[in-house]
């Protein structure tokens, strides 16, 4: 084996959950997700040279989410990615609240169903952020915007989800009823 | 600070995630100002609820495997090693072609050869899928693709137009089904992309009712001595449907 390739599989293969867990998220569907994980790999291999150190799971992300984006632009061009207006800051309510009283695998579900129902824009910067643990910086970079969008962006993407989520619950009390 | 700009930054604030300035101003207005605290406390349990209730996808058993395979392929000196091996190659080659012819004899005589032509088919179809290999002609127009597979393949296989059904032409490529070059057609219906073989029906002729594997719905038939094999990621109705638009096209 290439000592090269040697070198990006130790770096870049810990990484396969994640890239796996992005592309996921921004297509929903798992063969597709897998065909994008495996061509960002290939991207990714092609531009090792570019690779400076620093954060790997950043850069791959990137190239991940970057991937996801030109299939999707390939394969399903009418999915609208037209970003939300960015409303005025909207006061958050308590998940707790909300969360209060149903089991864990209704939370995780309806949770689910809500991060699904956000516009891609939103659904990427939560799962980046809370799941994969990049910071602000790395998101812009990530992202290709500036850190003060990745801050309204984050904080907007919360609200909705909280929102989206309530609506959830309260349909599936009155559906319970 | 006033209430308002605090809460224009209590998510970063919460994320630790401001500059030390602003971080001290924010902590010295929240010790004073309940309802931007409780605020705070209401963004730290949101991102805590995030983290701990949405559900991690894992890269599913395989994954890695295909991943590792695609570098390795990526990393071979193919051009080098096609000079500098050229005739060897040319050998190999001719051998290949004997063995395929081999396999292609044994695969007639074999009861299995429809489950490998599903295996395949849906292997091309979802090979296909992948961001670079969908068509080689890419096309709406049912001519221009005709006239692409003109001298590509010794036949001439059907192209129809199905717009007005909702299946509307992505274009063409050149794919392989049991040993030989078939004419792929890929249709798209919503988001789903649908890809049609059509070859000759020489060696047999192909029919299956609408079954599905592997998430695929898939279904074959033979008309005017081509077999067609159809797979897609779209309902059976849909596919019947596609199916019933395709053969009334052709028979007109
Ligand atoms: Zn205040």
């Amino acid at each position: 084996m290439g000592e090269e390739r040697r070198q990006f599989e130790e770096i870049f293969l810990p990484f396969l959950d994640a890239a796996y867990n992005l592309a996921r998220w921004i297509v929903q569907h798992d063969q597709d997700a897998q065909d994008i994980v495996q061509e960002a790999y290939l991207r990714a291999f092609k531009g090792f040279h570019g690779f400076r150190g620093g954060n790997g799971r950043a850069w791959l992300l990137t190239i991940v989410r970057n991937t996801a984006y030109s299939w999707i632009h390939k394969h399903a061009p009418d999915e609208k990615l037209v970003p939300y207006e960015e409303e005025k800051h909207a006061e958050i309510i308590s998940f707790d609240q909300s969360a209060r009283e149903i089991t864990t695998e209704k939370r995780k579900e309806y949770l689910e169903n809500a991060l699904v129902r956000l516009p891609t824009e939103y659904r990427e910067v939560i799962v980046l952020y809370e799941l994969e643990g990049l910071s602000y910086k790395e998101l812009a970079l990530a992202l290709d915007i500036p850190v003060g969008t990745v801050m309204s962006r984050l904080s907007r993407g919360r609200r909705r989800l909280q929102q989206e989520f309530t609506q959830i619950r309260n349909a599936e009390a009155v559906n319970g009823l | 600070m006033d209430c308002e700009e605090v809460r224009q930054l209590l998510d970063p604030y919460v994320d630790g995630e401001l500059d030390l300035t602003r971080q001290l101003a924010i902590e010295a207005h929240l010790a004073e100002c309940n309802s931007c605290r409780e605020a705070a406390q209401r963004i730290t349990s949101c991102s805590r609820f995030i983290r701990v209730n949405l559900p991690v996808y894992r890269a599913p058993p395989g994954l890695k495997s295909k991943v590792r395979t695609t570098l390795a392929n990526e990393d071979k000196p193919k051009f080098r090693w096609f000079r500098e091996h050229g005739r060897r190659l040319a050998y190999a080659a001719a051998l290949l072609l004997l063995s395929c012819a081999l396999a292609w004899t044994w695969l007639t005589l074999s009861p299995s050869k429809d489950k490998e032509l599903i295996a395949e088919a849906v292997s091309n179809h979802s090979r296909s899928l992948m961001v670079s290999h969908l068509v080689d002609c890419a096309s709406g127009d049912q001519h221009a693709i005709k006239q692409w597979f003109d001298g590509k393949v010794d036949y001439s296989p059907p192209v129809a137009d199905l717009t007005q059904a909702g299946y509307t032409l992505v274009g063409g490529r050149i794919d392989i089904l049991e040993q030989r070059p078939v004419a792929a057609i890929v249709y798209q219906h919503g988001k789903n992309l649908l890809n049609l073989f059509v070859w000759p029906a020489t060696s047999r002729k192909i029919d299956m009712d609408v079954r599905s594997e592997r998430g695929y719905h898939f279904c074959a038939w033979n008309l005017a001595g081509l077999n067609f094999f159809c797979i897609s990621e779209i309902s059976a109705a849909d596919l019947e449907k596609f199916e019933d638009e395709l053969r009334e096209k052709i028979n007109l």
